[in-house]
């Protein structure tokens, strides 16, 4: 009686949590798929269409040509954001004063909004008024300014430059609590069997603080698989088309283009991948440990 | 079980329901959302009626590119607001969808309506029904700075007259040297293209985006010529660099910044420059075609019209009654340096004198807009078959090919 009590009670305790991610994560996902076997249109209307959507998608070469971008663009990014985030942690994590205020410093992108970080970036890699240019110039890298959006390959640089400065700060803070959460009295025995500091990296901190560098990877890997307002604002998917992501193109099909049916499906199938990738990860992760 | 009587006599109850509906009509005020890039002389209409009428109007500037899903989304939803001022290229799709209130009984007794722009005429009409009006016009122009053509030796009262004429002029200026250039037009920005770059195809003779799967795409000769005279232009460094990648953030700055000969632009920067730079020397023309006296112009700016489902539509359709009054037409549009959409009013007292609203008033009359369905497809996309098209002819040099594309692409879609 007390135990069945108790369930009720922690089911009573569940109950607001549960009726928040029903409504505001379930249902959304649900209607979605839905949405995904019908022609809606943004305009309104539309009918059951069955998988049509999911064949026209299979068949589309500017959505996987998009897809294989975005996947160029979290390889490149990914181990990119993890080193300098795992190099920075190691810098700030004892805490020292000016240790602490670095790690404020580099933080501090994160909390400006990505939009508004993408907007600054642009206009620091104009031509023109561009002081990125003209620090590049003067350092005597190039000799001229460059137009960065001009070329995909450049365009991209570009966008990775302006988000490693945006993110890189939560990697560093991820992977600086996997690493002050080892015990400090690891590191006195490693020091007083004369490891080096490079011996301690690789055989204390790396392994001990696997799992919050595998969470900043799968964060990582997932924010860069769903990149689209920093390609929005700073390359316009040009030059040609040539830098359009995934959920780019998935925003182009339902809000310019008006086909709500197919933009759902194209989120369905983007979805999908996504888990997959990330269970595969976490999987790959686990049989490492054992 | 007896009610209580009120204790309030009837006769003082009469009079408070009296007083109550004798105050200003609060029931009746509007609503009003009007695109982002357009707020300005939409506010500048609302607010001359808000002065002269008891019935107000709140204005909601939506951005532009969340205009098309919050007017489906709110209709859907029964919350729509009771006039929408967007930009008329979508028109064919809202009427289509069935989002709009139909005014052609209204419109048809309306004798302001006769003289109104036939393009806005045109756009605003599905089978045979009329679902809005005019609201903030706009067209574009051929802009060249005097100072500029002066210097490299050409008649600074001369605009150029054909396209020929406006590689030649571009060259000429480019020889001045150092960052002034001959030309200037926004490489990413399909539709500040298809605003000045279109109508010159269309005065050489071209008929640009298909109504469905059957009709032309891309016909004649105007679309090669304009291209291969962009490419010419491009080729030979007569354009900086950066227009290439410039998605519209440099539509008019960089022919404000003194330093480019040519650019095509629209009747709004009178005002801008009257307003930011009224000491800047430049001139407007009617864009171009292949001979001289061709010429044409792209119709734009915003029409108004009443959702369908408006909880007020009776004062939403005094609103647009209004919008063609010669009150609104000269006070709310001339005196602030914009067109009026009635031809009968484009000389007025405002206009005297100013060569360059009459020459944006000129194009007005001889400008197109395209009536189609799925324009943004077509062309407002950053993927579009048209800007494909512009970028891939000029800037990858394959002229035929772009068009071939570009046609094929533009029919896939009219055909849905």
């Amino acid at each position: 009686m007390s135990t069945r009590r108790n369930a009720l009670v922690g089911l009573a305790w569940l109950t607001p949590t549960l009726a928040f991610v029903g409504f505001f994560v379930l249902w959304p996902m649900v209607h979605l798929v839905w949405l995904s076997f019908t022609s809606t249109s943004l305009l309104g209307g539309g009918q059951w269409i069955g998988l049509e959507n999911y064949r026209t998608a299979f068949g589309d070469p500017k959505f996987w040509a998009a897809f294989k971008f975005t996947l160029l663009y979290t390889v490149v990014i990914t181990p990119l954001l993890m080193g300098l985030g795992l190099a920075l942690a190691l810098l700030v994590s004892p805490n020292t004063p000016l240790r602490r205020l670095t790690r404020s410093v580099v933080f501090l992108p994160v909390v400006i909004g990505l939009a508004s970080s993408s907007l600054l970036w642009f206009w620091l890699f104009d031509q023109q008024v561009g002081l990125f240019n003209q620090l590049l110039v003067d350092l005597g890298v190039i000799d001229a300014p460059v137009v960065w959006f001009r070329r995909a390959e450049t365009g991209l640089a570009a966008v990775i430059i302006s988000v490693t400065w945006k993110v890189v700060g939560f990697g560093m803070i991820l992977i600086m609590a996997g690493i002050q959460s080892i015990g400090t009295d690891l590191f006195e025995a490693a020091r007083i069997d004369g490891a080096s500091r490079s011996l301690q990296v690789r055989r204390i901190i790396l392994p001990l603080a696997a799992r919050s560098l595998v969470m900043a990877t799968v964060i990582s890997v997932i924010g860069s698989m769903l990149a689209f307002d920093q390609f929005y604002l700073m390359t316009g998917g040009g030059p040609r088309g040539k830098t359009f992501t995934s959920v780019y193109w998935i925003y182009q099909s339902g809000f310019v283009r008006f086909d709500l049916g197919y933009s759902a499906a194209l989120s369905v199938i983007l979805m999908v991948v996504i888990m997959a990738m990330t269970v595969l990860q976490l999987r790959l992760q686990s049989r490492r440990r054992r | 079980m007896t009610r209580p009587r009120s204790r309030i006599p009837g006769t003082l109850t009469a009079c408070l329901f009296a007083a109550l509906t004798a105050l200003p009509v609060h029931a009746e005020d509007l609503t009003m959302w009007v695109r982002e890039s357009a707020a300005d002389p939409g506010k500048l209409m609302v607010d001359l009626w808000n002065s002269s009428h008891d019935s107000k109007i709140t204005l909601t500037a939506i951005p532009d590119n969340q205009m098309v899903t919050k007017l489906a989304t709110s209709a859907q939803s029964g919350d729509s607001p009771d006039l929408v001022s967007f930009d008329l290229i979508y028109m064919p799709d809202f009427m289509k969808a069935g989002l709009l209130t139909d005014l052609t009984e209204q419109l048809t007794a309306d004798p302001n309506y006769a003289t109104h722009v036939q393009a806005y005429k045109d756009i605003a009409t599905y089978e045979g029904k009329t679902y809005g009006v005019g609201f903030t016009p706009d067209v574009s122009v051929l802009a060249w700075n005097k100072d500029l053509y002066q210097a490299a030796g050409l008649d600074p009262e001369k605009g150029p007259t054909t396209i020929a004429e406006v590689v030649d002029h571009a060259r000429k200026i480019r020889a001045l040297g150092g960052d002034t250039y001959g030309f200037w037009f926004s490489g990413s920005c399909p539709g500040c293209n298809i605003f000045v770059t279109s109508p010159m195809m269309v005065a050489a003779g071209s008929k640009m985006l298909p109504r469905n799967g059957e009709d032309e795409a891309l016909t004649g000769d105007g679309v090669k010529l304009v291209l291969e005279a962009y490419k010419t232009m491009w080729d030979e460094g007569m354009i900086p660099e950066n227009a290439e990648v410039d998605t519209g953030a440099n539509f008019v700055s960089a022919f404000a910044s003194g330093k480019i000969g040519i650019a095509g632009t629209g009747g709004f920067l009178i005002s801008l420059m009257k307003r930011e730079n009224p000491d800047f020397n430049y001139g407007l023309t009617l864009l171009p075609g292949a001979e001289p006296g061709q010429v044409s112009a792209f119709v734009g700016g915003d029409v108004v019209a009443i959702p369908a489902g408006g909880k007020n539509e009776a004062a939403a359709r005094e609103f647009v009654s209004w919008v063609l009054s010669d009150e609104a037409q000269l006070q709310g549009l001339a005196k602030n340096s914009i067109l009026t959409t009635r031809t009968d009013l484009a000389d007025n007292e405002f206009t005297k004198g100013n060569e360059k609203v009459l020459t944006t008033a000129q194009a007005l009359s001889v400008g197109y807009v395209p009536w189609v369905f799925h324009f943004a497809d077509m062309v407002n996309s950053d993927s579009s078959p048209w800007i494909t098209m512009v970028q891939t002819a000029i800037f990858d040099g394959d002229v035929d090919g772009a068009i071939e594309t570009a046609r094929a692409e533009m029919l896939a879609i009219a055909s849905k």
